[in-house]
């Protein structure tokens, strides 16, 4: 028992002085790893930039022809994804497959016209194979935190110590999280805005799990920094009642023909009743005027009018339809919203009581 | 949450709270490395500590850099003090008075002078690294009073990674820019401002003065950023000198172009302003190749080199330009930095990035300077951050320069009598002249003005410095030389009567690189050129003078190695570099070489074979 109580404290203390214990040892400085990883990661840039929801994020390379492993997230959410890799070589990208059960998403870069090959990479399936490592076990976070790197510049790392192996349990804001599998929590603060799809590795850069996003502990409204292993699996009933089973190593071997457990869900627009109908949009970025009013509902109670512009959600800016739709889908029926609107040139505060979504009526078939 | 673990792993995700307790119990197992390098992290720490400030008024940190009590922290804790004079805490426990020195606002450090109990005491300070060879992934050492915790000044010791290095953080306005900075992952909060970063040989490697938050608030979120300390080092003579400096601009914006797959090659100049940069040729759509030496290939990378340097120095920068045969060519010229802030002051209660001081600085009239053992050491005057620390350096540098010739008694005619080689409007292989310049003490017409008097090459030429009625036409003669006759004047106004000489403005400019010719170079070398000098700027008879005297550490230190004389900002000055110095009878040394350059050219290479000085009648 001595000698495995030394271990332990070996264990323990040796991530805090793995530089130049390592490198004592004749094996890398965390600054050659750093150049070794970093060609494996890539700069997303794609949706959002209003408040509390950055335009950018953190993807790890899974193979040599251009895929790349990252969170599913907003920013995804747009035809104009972009990604940057390691030497600063912009790209066009493409979502592959989501799968929310699991909360990653696959894109790729590179087509016929712009071939992508031989790109350094993740071997992701030998990394499934390696069993999760202890807590107490020195770790590596890479990421493009804070959109602090551009173009050529290299991620951010940082270190850390495995608190837990365990399942996740927070909250988005006021979403709960959609994946609830395994996850490694660490003791750095690694989920910053754009760490999400970043890679959590070995201190010898080892691939381990993909950086999650920033979420909140359900239980003490703190924040959480998790990471999603790459040997994630989670298995969930269907709508039919029958259990399926999904993996990361099932979207990568499946690629575009992936199906999701859950679909994605599209741009359906609140799931909540408002009353209001807005004005059509028919360009990208069409700003939320309000065109009529539903009589009798809650945007009528709360005397909204036609030619309002809703212009904040609860502090949250929202510059189209399209955000606002974002901001509002995250409601509950019976919850109070507060819009700041402008009307006649005047910014004024109007309270609005979110109603249950109207069940559509059977489609108006001719 | 946790799953069922062997209890042994419950224990230890607990460990890194407990490690100091696991250390002690388990200390006899632990590999000899890691003791080794435990006991050599509290050596480091042990080393490094007294030399930790608590910056109390302002609430932030410090760190001495020598023994005489200079101290580096960041501009956003001075200016949280909201006054010149502050209190200071030193480890040893021990609450110190101290003074603002320098500004660096658009780099968020400000220096400041901690005074000794006794005159002569020491201080203990911490040695200057090297910032340019931090890598990320190296460990770092934070110190300083986060949460203005160590009422006994004890400062907080943090570890943790460099997580980058060059990094670049935009400015609130034109100021609080952090170029080249280095990013940590090492903890620093509220009150770390300002105070040290070190690496493991205990060297000072930036001033944690920044950090990035979001959502989780103003406290330590895993992304800190240090201000580092080899662009400080290009600062440091001027914050010695009380200066409020600036940081520099070029004088035109650049972008990349961005192409689908392709690995992005061009930086191009774009909406290029009058500036050095358009007089020395640089074009639109001109290739940035480098600058200072470095090169540079994106837009943070020029934002972070071009952030090292102070306004006012001359760095080579090379571009690149398609020529009429579609080839490129890669032109290399100097070009003198513009400042980056406006020239009136900025507004207050901008919003600090820091993760400094809680109290913002707020519009409305600073306090009145409070008294303290340190007020006398505190001069205001606009443009400078403490003008008593300036002063002190024009005196020091002065009697330097005495030393090399005091000729304060030959207030008389000045002459000279010279023979050389004359390139303006003659062509690369010049044409062998005689020159002969003189200065008329009151020899205007009114008997009151002085009179400059010289022939060039046969022609006549006549002016005086402070009449009325001149025009820019003569003022500039003779013609392509930028102002030559203004010059001597000018020159012979500094070696008279010092700084008292310039009447309007004279201040200490802190130091500058300096690009002496090299005779019989056909494609310069500025790198080996370079050399750098002290500063002197001033003012006289509407003309700003620029004088550059050796810092060498030997006897020719405070010689003058040339200066540039301005006659309008918006162009050329008249450029004057001196050498070969000999003894001109019992006063001292004079130059024996004079070169004068205007502009892109030379203007012509001179031998003086007679100085002549007078004492006034």
């Amino acid at each position: 028992m001595k000698r495995l109580r030394s271990l332990l404290a070996l264990s323990i203390l040796a991530p805090i002085f793995a530089a130049t214990a390592t490198t004592a040892r004749g094996e890398e400085s965390f600054t050659q790893i750093c150049e070794k990883v970093n060609p494996k990661l890539v700069k997303l840039f794609g949706a959002g930039g209003f408040r509390g929801l950055a335009s950018y994020g953190s993807g790890a390379i899974v193979s040599p022809d251009g895929y790349i492993l990252t969170v599913n997230s907003h920013i995804l959410d747009t035809q104009d994804l972009r990604v940057h890799l390691s030497d600063g070589t912009p790209y066009h990208a493409k979502v592959v497959a989501i799968e929310p059960e699991l909360d990653v998403a696959l894109v790729k870069i590179g087509d016929n016209k712009n071939k992508v090959e031989d790109l350094p990479y993740f071997d992701v399936v030998e990394a499934a194979k390696r069993p999760p490592v202890e807590p107490g076990t020195g770790v590596l976070a890479f990421s493009n935190q804070f959109q602090i790197a551009t173009r050529d510049e290299p991620m951010s790392i940082q270190r850390g110590v495995v608190a837990s192996y365990s399942k996740l349990a927070g909250r988005i804001g006021i979403f709960e999280a959609t994946y609830k599998g395994d996850v490694y929590v660490v003791d750095a603060i690694t989920n910053n805005p754009g760490a999400g799809g970043g890679a959590l590795t070995t201190r010898k850069g080892e691939l381990l799990a993909l950086i999650g996003k920033e979420l909140r502990n359900e239980l003490t409204n703190t924040w959480i920094n998790y990471a999603i292993p790459v040997s994630a699996r989670i298995t969930v009933s269907q709508a039919d009642g029958n259990p399926a089973t999904v993996s990361i190593l099932d979207i990568l071997e499946k690629k575009e023909k992936y199906k999701a457990l859950t679909p994605p869900k599209k741009n359906e627009g609140p799931g909540v009743y408002t009353g209001i109908i807005l004005v059509a949009d028919p360009v990208e970025r069409t700003p939320p005027f309000i065109e009529d009013i539903v009589p009798g509902s809650p945007a009528d109670n709360a005397k909204l009018q036609a030619d309002d512009l809703i212009v904040y959600v609860d502090g949250i800016l929202v510059g189209d339809i399209h955000a606002y739709n974002d901001v509002l889908s995250r409601y509950h029926p019976n919850q109070t919203v507060k819009l700041e609107i402008q009307r006649d040139r005047k910014l004024q505060t109007i309270s609005l009581k979110l109603d249950k979504p109207k069940t559509k009526k059977a489609p108006d078939k001719k | 949450m946790i799953r069922t673990f062997d209890p042994r792993w419950l224990f230890a995700a607990l460990i890194p709270a407990l490690l100091v307790a696991a250390f002690s119990v388990r200390g006899d197992d632990l590999d000899p490395r890691i003791l080794k390098m435990e006991r050599e992290r509290i050596e480091v720490i042990k080393k490094v500590q007294p030399s930790v400030v608590a910056v109390l008024t302002g609430g932030g940190s410090g760190v001495l850099i020598d023994e005489e009590g200079y101290a580096l922290t960041n501009f956003h804790v001075t200016e949280a003090a909201r006054s010149p004079v502050m209190k200071c805490g030193l480890p040893n426990g021990i609450l110190y008075d101290a003074v603002l020195v320098g500004l660096d606002k658009v780099g968020d450090v400000a220096l400041i002078k901690l005074l000794p109990k006794k005159p002569g005491d020491k201080f203990p300070f911490a040695k200057l690294g090297d910032s340019d060879t931090v890598h990320a992934g190296d460990w770092s050492l934070a110190m300083g009073n986060p949460f203005l915790l160590a009422t006994d000044f004890t400062p907080t010791v943090t570890f943790g990674l460099v997580s980058g290095v060059h990094r670049y953080q935009y400015p609130a306005g034109t100021l609080l820019e952090y170029t080249d900075c280095i990013q940590i992952d090492t903890s620093i909060n509220p009150g770390n401002s300002g105070g040290p970063l070190f690496d493991m040989k205990g060297e000072l490697i930036g001033i944690n003065g920044r950090g990035s938050f979001e959502k989780r608030g103003r406290v330590n979120s895993g992304v800190g950023y240090a201000i580092s300390i080899n662009q400080i080092k290009n600062f440091l003579p001027q914050l010695k000198a009380g200066m409020d400096t600036d940081h520099a601009s070029l004088g035109f914006r650049v972008e990349t172009d961005e192409e689908e797959g392709r690995l992005l090659s061009k930086l191009v100049v774009k909406q290029i302003i009058t500036s050095d940069a358009q007089r020395r040729g640089v074009e639109v759509d001109d290739q940035v190749v480098s600058f200072a030496g470095k090169p540079i290939g994106s837009v943070n990378q020029y934002k972070n080199i071009l952030g090292l340097y102070p306004k006012g120095w001359r760095l080579p920068f090379v571009y690149r330009r398609l020529n009429e045969k579609k080839q490129t060519e890669t032109h290399e010229t100097l070009v003198r930095l513009m400042g980056v802030q406006r020239q009136e002051l900025p507004q207050p209660g901008q919003p600090g990035p820091g993760p400094g001081p809680g109290p913002r600085p707020g519009p409305g009239p600073r306090p009145p300077v409070p008294s303290s053992p340190a007020s006398k050491l505190y001069e205001a005057k606009a443009g400078f951050a403490n003008f008593h620390f300036n002063k002190s350096e024009q005196e020091r540098l002065m009697k330097a320069f005495r030393k090399h010739g005091d000729f304060s008694k030959a207030s008389g005619d000045w002459g000279i009598r010279t023979s050389g080689t004359l390139y303006a409007g003659v062509g690369p292989r010049g044409k062998r002249i005689v020159a002969d310049l003189m200065v008329r003490n009151k020899g205007a017409k009114d008997r009151q003005n002085d009179l400059i008097q010289a022939i060039v090459d046969g022609l006549d030429y006549s002016m005086e410095p402070l009449g009325d009625e001149e025009k820019q036409s003569t003022r500039s003669d003779p013609p392509d030389s930028g102002g030559l006759l203004m010059a001597f004047y000018q020159y012979r106004q500094l070696l008279i009567h010092g700084t008292k000489g310039f009447a309007s403005a004279c201040s200490h400019g802190g130091v500058e690189p300096f690009y002496p010719p090299r005779e019989g170079q056909t494609k310069p070398d500025y790198a080996k050129m370079r050399v750098d000098a002290e500063v002197l700027r001033t003012s006289h008879a509407s003309v700003s003078g620029k004088w550059y005297f050796s810092k060498q550490n030997d006897d020719t230190a405070g010689q003058l190695l040339g200066f540039e004389i301005w006659l309008d900002r918006e162009k050329d000055p008249c450029e004057v570099y001196l050498s070969d110095y000999k003894d001109v009878g019992g006063d001292g040394k004079l130059p024996h070489r004079i070169e004068v350059h205007y502009g892109d050219k030379v203007y012509a290479v001179l031998t003086v074979n007679s100085w002549k000085k007078e004492a006034s009648k």
